[in-house]
C-alpha cells in the first residue's frame, strides 16, 4: 500500500510539474509574442496554438511511456510465467523510471504465486506418478492398499504384496474381498463400517484390532494376523475412495494364541470335574437340606457359591479364547431387559449373600425391549457383580440400576461401595489382563472379565465404562440398544427364529416347532 | 443353585434315554429326573444307545457328544435319517461341554431340540430345562 501511495504521488508530481511546464511556457510565448514583437493576435494565436499542440502531443508520449512502463513490466512478468508464452523474457526492473518500488514488489508477488501454483500442480502431479510409479510402495514399509467406490483395488504396495505373497499386479482392479479375505474379532467390520461410511459420511476412520486373514494356501495357524486402520474420502479427486494400512502383528498375537489355547484347552478339562463337583454339591444340598447343623449348610452354600465362580471363571476363559481365535459371534435376540438382568442378578445372590452383600435391584418401568446375545450380555452382568463382590471392601450392598437414557439406549449400572479404583488405573481397567496391582494380592481374578465384558458389549453396539473414586468405591455402566435398532443384525445373525436361548443352553420353541 | 421348593410339574412316567458314557454325570441327571418323575434308561455306547432309540419309544433322548464307538453327532444324524430311522417321536437334547465345530453346529441346529452346557447347569437346572419341554 505504500508503494501504490507513493507512486500516486510520484505520477501526481509529474503530471503537475508536466502541466505547470506547458502553462508556463505558453503564458510565456504569449507575453513574448504580445509585448516584445508586438504579434497582431491573430498571429499571436496561431503560433501559440501550434506550440501547444507540438508541446501536448509531445507531453503526452513521454507521460504515457512513463505512465505506461510499469503496467508493461507487470504485463512482461505475467507472460513471462505463463505456460502459453514462456520464452519471453523477464522484464528488466532497473529501466522503469517511475514507481519502480510498487512494480518491483508486484512482481515479486506474481512470482510468488506462480512459484505456489507450480508447487502444488507438482505435489499433484508427483502423487499421480508416485501412486503410479511406486514412489509410497518404497517409501512405506506397510503394506497399503487403495480402493476406488466399487470395491476394485485400484493401488497395492509392494509391501502388501510381499505380506500376502501375491504379486502386486495380480492384484490391482481386483475386488479387494476376493485379494484379502479378513475376519475380524466382532461384526463391527470392515465391511459393516464401510457400508455405513458410504451412507453417512463424507469422510471418516476407523482402527480394527486383531484382523486375521485367510489366504487359501496357509493353515489357519500361520495365517497373518494385524491391526488395520482405514481412511475414508468420498469425494476423493483421484478416485483414491478409501485406504487401508495393515500393521503387522502377526507373531505378538500367535504368541498370545498359543498361550491362550493352552490355557482354554487346560481349563475345557475342567469342564467334566465341574460338571460333577456342582451336581453333588446340589445332591448334598438336596439331601441334608434342615437336617444337619445350620453351620454345615452353609458350608455346603459356600461350596456351591465356590464351584459356581470356578464356573464363571472357565466360561470366562473359554470366550476370551473364542475372541483371540476370531470365533466369538453374537445371536441377538428380542429380550425383556428387566427379565434378562433380573435373572442374571439372582444367579450372583448367593455369591454376595456368603459374603454378607445385598444386591439391590432397580429397573425402570417401561423400558423397550432390546436386541442382546443372552448368554453373553448374563456373563457380562455377572464378571461386573462379581467384581463389584470382589472388590466391596467392608461395604454391605451393591446397587445394580437400570434405566432408558436420553439416547434411548438402555443403561445398566452395577455400583459398589468399597474399595475403589486408583485414578491411575481407570484409563487401563478394560484392558487384557490389567488388574489394579495394589489390589492384586488380595483379590483373586484373572484380569479377563472387564476385557471380556468390553468386547461383549462392544460387539452388541453398545459402549462400557467406569466411575470411581479411591476409597467410595466404584460404578460400572454399559448400555445395550432396543430391538428396533439392531433388529437387522438379529435377523442377519439367526434366522432360526424357532430356537429359544437361555443362559446356559438353547430349546426350540414349540409351539413353532412340530415334527 | 439354592435347591428350588417348587414342585415339578412334569408328565409322570415320561420316558427318558440317556446316552453318556461318565457314569458320575449320569448318577447325577438319573437321580434328579427319577426324583422329578420321569423313568430314564442310561446307555453309555453310541452304538447301542442309537439301536435303543430306534427300538423304543422314548420322550427325550439326552445326547452326549463324546462317548464311545460312534458319536454323538452320528447317533444324532443317524436318528434323523428317514432312511435309516422312522420319524421320532423323541426329543432330542445334546448335552455337551464341548466346543463344536461349525459343521457340527449347524447339524445340531438343525436337528437336535435343544442343547445344553453340562459345565454350566446344576442336575437341578437340568430337569427344569427338560420340564420346559412340555410346558
Amino acid at each position: 500500500m505504500n508503494h501504490l501511495q507513493k507512486y500516486i504521488n510520484q505520477v501526481r508530481s509529474h503530471l503537475l510539474i508536466i502541466l505547470v511546464a506547458n502553462n508556463a511556457f505558453l503564458i510565456g510565448g504569449w507575453w513574448y509574442a504580445h509585448h516584445i514583437q508586438h504579434l497582431s493576435d491573430i498571429n499571436t494565436l496561431i503560433l501559440l496554438g501550434s506550440c501547444a499542440l507540438v508541446l501536448t502531443v509531445g507531453f503526452a508520449f513521454l507521460s504515457t511511456s512513463y505512465l505506461v512502463s510499469p503496467l508493461a513490466a507487470v504485463w512482461r512478468a505475467v507472460l513471462h510465467i505463463a505456460p502459453d508464452t514462456a520464452d519471453t523474457q523477464a522484464p528488466n526492473l532497473q529501466k522503469i523510471p517511475l514507481g519502480r518500488e510498487l512494480i518491483v514488489s508486484l512482481v515479486t508477488h506474481i512470482y510468488q504465486i506462480a512459484s505456489i501454483t507450480n508447487t502444488i500442480e507438482k505435489i499433484a502431479d508427483k502423487e499421480q506418478t508416485n501412486l503410479d510409479h511406486d514412489f509410497i510402495a518404497t517409501s512405506l514399509p506397510l503394506p497399503l492398499v487403495v480402493l476406488n467406490k466399487e470395491d476394485t483395488i485400484i493401488f497395492a504396495n509392494q509391501a502388501l504384496a510381499q505380506y500376502i505373497g501375491q504379486n502386486k499386479t495380480d492384484m490391482e482392479g481386483k475386488n479387494v474381498y476376493s485379494v484379502l479375505d479378513m475376519a475380524f474379532t466382532n461384526e463391527q467390520t470392515f465391511d459393516a463400517w464401510h457400508r455405513n461410511a458410504r451412507t453417512n459420511k463424507a469422510v471418516a476412520a476407523q482402527m480394527w484390532e486383531r484382523v486375521r486373514l485367510n489366504l487359501p494356501d496357509r493353515e489357519q495357524t500361520n495365517q497373518p494376523q494385524f491391526d488395520l486402520a482405514a481412511y475414508y474420502n468420498q469425494d476423493n479427486p483421484q478416485g483414491f475412495e478409501t485406504m487401508l494400512v495393515l500393521f503387522d502383528h502377526t507373531n505378538q498375537y500367535a504368541q498370545d494364541d498359543q498361550a491362550m489355547s493352552f490355557v482354554a484347552l487346560a481349563v475345557h478339562e475342567l469342564r467334566t470335574p465341574l460338571t460333577l463337583l456342582r451336581g453333588y454339591i446340589e445332591a448334598f444340598q438336596e439331601e441334608l437340606a434342615g437336617k444337619v447343623d445350620p453351620e454345615l449348610e452353609d458350608f455346603m452354600k459356600k461350596m456351591a457359591v465356590a464351584a459356581g465362580q470356578l464356573s464363571t471363571f472357565v466360561n470366562t476363559i473359554l470366550n476370551v479364547s473364542r475372541i483371540e481365535n476370531n470365533q466369538f459371534t453374537l445371536q441377538l435376540h428380542k429380550e425383556s431387559w428387566k427379565d434378562v438382568l433380573e435373572n442374571a442378578v439372582s444367579a450372583m445372590h448367593a455369591r454376595a449373600e456368603v459374603r454378607g452383600i445385598d444386591l439391590q435391584v432397580s429397573v425402570d418401568d417401561n423400558l423397550p425391549e432390546v436386541g442382546v446375545d443372552r448368554v453373553s450380555i448374563s456373563e457380562v452382568i455377572n464378571n461386573l457383580i462379581d467384581n463389584a463382590i470382589k472388590y466391596s471392601g467392608t461395604s454391605d450392598r451393591i446397587m445394580i440400576r437400570a434405566y432408558q437414557t436420553k439416547d434411548g439406549v438402555v443403561e445398566t449400572t452395577v455400583q459398589d461401595l468399597g474399595v475403589g479404583i486408583p485414578e491411575n488405573a481407570v484409563p487401563h481397567i478394560f484392558e487384557k489382563f490389567y488388574r489394579n496391582h495394589r489390589n492384586r494380592a488380595q483379590v483373586g481374578g484373572t484380569g479377563l472379565g472387564l476385557y471380556l465384558a468390553k468386547v461383549i458389549i462392544g460387539a452388541h453396539g453398545g459402549h462400557i465404562w467406569v466411575r470411581s473414586h479411591e476409597g467410595e468405591g466404584s460404578t460400572f455402566g454399559f448400555t445395550v440398544q432396543p430391538y428396533n435398532q439392531v433388529a437387522g443384525r438379529a435377523e442377519s445373525s439367526n434366522n432360526k427364529s424357532e430356537i429359544v436361548r437361555n443362559a446356559h443352553g438353547w430349546i426350540k420353541n414349540h409351539s413353532m416347532y412340530r415334527r | 443353585m439354592e435347591p428350588n421348593t417348587t414342585t415339578s410339574t412334569a408328565p409322570i412316567g415320561k420316558k427318558i434315554l440317556c446316552i453318556e458314557d461318565e457314569h458320575f454325570i449320569s448318577e447325577l441327571y438319573v437321580r434328579a429326573l427319577t426324583r422329578a418323575g420321569y423313568d430314564v434308561t442310561v446307555e453309555v455306547d453310541g452304538q447301542r444307545g442309537l439301536e435303543l432309540a430306534q427300538t423304543n419309544q422314548f420322550d427325550i433322548i439326552l445326547l452326549d457328544l463324546m462317548i464311545p464307538t460312534i458319536t454323538g453327532i452320528e447317533v444324532l444324524r443317524r436318528l434323523r435319517n428317514p432312511k435309516e430311522t422312522s420319524p421320532l417321536k423323541a426329543k432330542i437334547i445334546i448335552t455337551t461341554n464341548l466346543e463344536q465345530r461349525e459343521d457340527i453346529r449347524a447339524d445340531i441346529e438343525n436337528q437336535a431340540d435343544g442343547y445344553i452346557v453340562k459345565a454350566e447347569i446344576t442336575p437341578h437346572e437340568l430337569v427344569g430345562f427338560v420340564d420346559s419341554l412340555y410346558l
